[in-house]
């Protein structure tokens, strides 16, 4: 009898080392709390639509995971996110093919990370520094092209449909995408050359280095991979909206590395999980849904995330000092 | 002559103005074990970068087995058989030990890692060398200093080194965990690698070294059979050399 408790006691502990746990018991919390506040919380409608809202944040989110966890960091997500938007709908908005428009905003989103990558690993800045100088210069582009005015989609664009638009009762496209692409980049993170060599990147860099990864090359398709999908995100947004604001996407990069951090990610890099973000970012939209119909004003949204950022956190060092140090 | 695995010639090292390396010949016998050693600074550290192509070299020679070569990363150096372990940098403590064990070397089937064959590999190789280990999912930063070198040992090995190279590996060690080192730089031996062994401390190196090598300030000021000298010559070498009288 006392044999078997000790076992399932260590059962019960191999469970809580799962890297992801604080985001579990914090996505589970989140979710009681709003369902006893509204007991609209739980309808199909609102979790639908607070996972499509999470899902753009989300598809950043991955992106600034991988980026994270190699050991870089990318502010200029959010000014990405509205750029490539922009640069499809003035495509289509010109006359330009559509296709050709995505084709080319996909691509200027990929070459950012490029550059982000480039500057960095040249110079030896921090990332953080010049992802804040491409933030604000992309921003700043963005506002002076559009002289500050939103600019709406002039044509329906059948494929866009595709990105943005509804899938089944609440859910949409976005969501989908959302799904796909967690999974893929928890398979690529976890069970490929290109993950293990991220972790060891950002891990420790110069035993990487003396073991022969070519840590620089690890971090630049990172940097790639993190705009790439701060662009896709954009599009899935513009593809619901048909409409972009010059603003659009501002302090969404806060959001994303709150996601990250809230799925169990270090900050420091060398550590992180894509199920974790993906349940960080699904946190934070619920957060959002879960206080506008609980009647709470739209301010105290930045207020409860920063409150569940730290707890987060706080969980995530407890758990982490077992499985990690 | 070409019985060395290693010959290393007139090595010449300039950091700006500090002469690191002035002219050094350096060899390294087959299935030997060398002691490098020498004060803070005297270019051990230099002089093995230098052979593995972490650094270049401003002049000077590398011969390995006879051959003339030139190494632009240790990754090539790697591949003809030189690893290297240096002491903060073998292992990345957040990954579990297999992941560490073939960094840079995984397994794959088509696209995706051989998780469970490489956990087994592992497992199974460092139990046949014995170092016994929990589990290999456990993370390294659980593990304690003497473990963690002789993981990196054990891999070395594992990947067929013909020469193993290893930095101040026992810097951090209780006497016990270095007595568990010194003991697999012996297997390591039998197994018919070379080994160089960086030290500041004669008695580590002492007890398992053919040969000793001193540097001291760029230049090499002493090379001995271990029959020909006592740990107490070596000290005393070493310390007149660095300006110590004794
Ligand atoms: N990358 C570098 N840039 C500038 N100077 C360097 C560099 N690497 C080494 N040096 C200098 O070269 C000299 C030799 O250094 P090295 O690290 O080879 O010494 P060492 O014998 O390994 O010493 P220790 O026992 O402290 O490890 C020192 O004066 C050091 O300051
Ligand atoms: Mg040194």
């Amino acid at each position: 009898m006392e044999v078997k408790s000790i076992g399932s006691f260590k059962e019960l502990s191999k469970i809580f080392k799962i890297k992801e746990m604080g985001a579990i018991i914090g996505f589970v919390v989140i979710f009681i709390v709003f369902s006893i506040l509204s007991p609209e919380f739980i309808s199909w409608g609102n979790l639908l639509s607070t996972f499509t809202m999470a899902a753009e944040l989300g598809i950043v989110a991955i992106g600034i995971t991988m980026l994270m966890i190699s050991g870089e960091f990318d502010l200029s997500v959010g000014s990405t996110f509205a750029v490539v938007p922009m640069v499809l709908a003035l495509s289509i908005n010109n006359k330009i093919n559509p296709f050709l428009g995505f084709i080319f905003g996909i691509f200027l989103g990929a070459f950012i990370g490029y550059l982000n990558g480039i500057v960095t690993l040249k110079t030896e800045i921090p990332s953080f520094i010049t992802t804040l100088g491409s933030m604000m210069f992309l921003r700043g582009i963005l506002l002076a092209i559009t002289g500050g005015f939103p600019i709406m989609l002039q044509e329906d664009i059948p494929f866009l449909k595709y990105f943005g638009g509804v899938c089944i009762g609440g859910l949409r496209y976005s969501g989908i995408w959302f799904i796909i692409l967690a999974i893929i980049f928890a398979f690529i993170l976890e069970r490929t050359k290109f993950g293990n060599w991220t972790f060891a990147t950002g891990g420790n860099l110069l035993a990487s280095k003396a073991l022969g990864i070519n840590t620089n090359k690890v971090k630049l398709m990172n940097f790639i991979i993190c705009s790439f999908m701060a662009g896709l995100a954009g599009i899935t947004t513009f593809a619901r909206f048909k409409i972009i604001d010059p603003t659009l996407g501002q302090g969404m990069e806060l959001e994303a590395i709150a996601s990250a951090v809230i799925g169990g990610t270090f900050l420091s890099g060398g550590y992180g999980s894509i199920i974790g973000t993906f349940l960080g970012a699904f946190m934070i939209g619920m957060v959002r849904s879960g206080l506008v119909l609980a009647g709470a004003p739209a301010y105290w949204y930045r207020a409860f995330i920063g409150i569940v950022l730290i707890i987060a956190a706080i969980i995530n060092t407890k758990i982490r000092k077992k499985t990690a140090g | 002559m070409n019985n060395n695995l290693v010959e290393m010639k007139n090595i010449k090292k300039n950091f700006g103005k500090v002469q690191a390396l002035r002219g050094v010949d350096f060899n390294i016998g087959r299935r030997e074990i060398v002691g490098l050693l020498g004060d803070n600074g005297a270019g051990k550290s230099t002089l093995i970068k230098i052979l593995v192509g972490y650094e270049k070299a401003d002049e000077g020679e590398i011969y390995f087995e006879g051959k003339k070569v030139f190494f632009n990363s240790p990754k090539e150096a790697r591949e003809m058989g030189i690893e290297t372990v240096y002491q903060d940098l073998a292992l990345v403590n957040l990954l579990p030990i297999w992941r560490n064990f073939f960094l840079g070397r995984e397994l794959v089937k088509g696209a995706f890692l051989s998780i469970d064959e490489m956990k087994k590999i592992t497992y199974e190789y460092l139990k046949e060398i014995g170092i016994f280990i929990r589990s290999p999912e456990e993370t390294v930063f659980f593990l304690s200093g003497g473990e963690r070198q002789a993981i990196a040992i054990a891999r070395a090995m594992y990947f067929g080194a013909k020469l193993l190279i290893l930095d101040e590996p026992t810097a951090a060690l209780s006497v016990g965990e270095t007595k568990k080192v010194l003991e697999h730089v012996m297997r390591v031996k039998e197994k018919g690698v070379s080994v160089i062994f960086i030290t500041h401390n004669i008695y580590h190196v002492y007890e398992v070294a053919d040969r000793l090598v001193i540097l001291e300030k760029g230049v090499k000021v002493g090379d001995f059979k271990k029959e020909d000298v006592t740990p107490q010559e070596i000290m005393g070498m070493i310390a007149r050399a660095a300006g110590v009288i004794v």
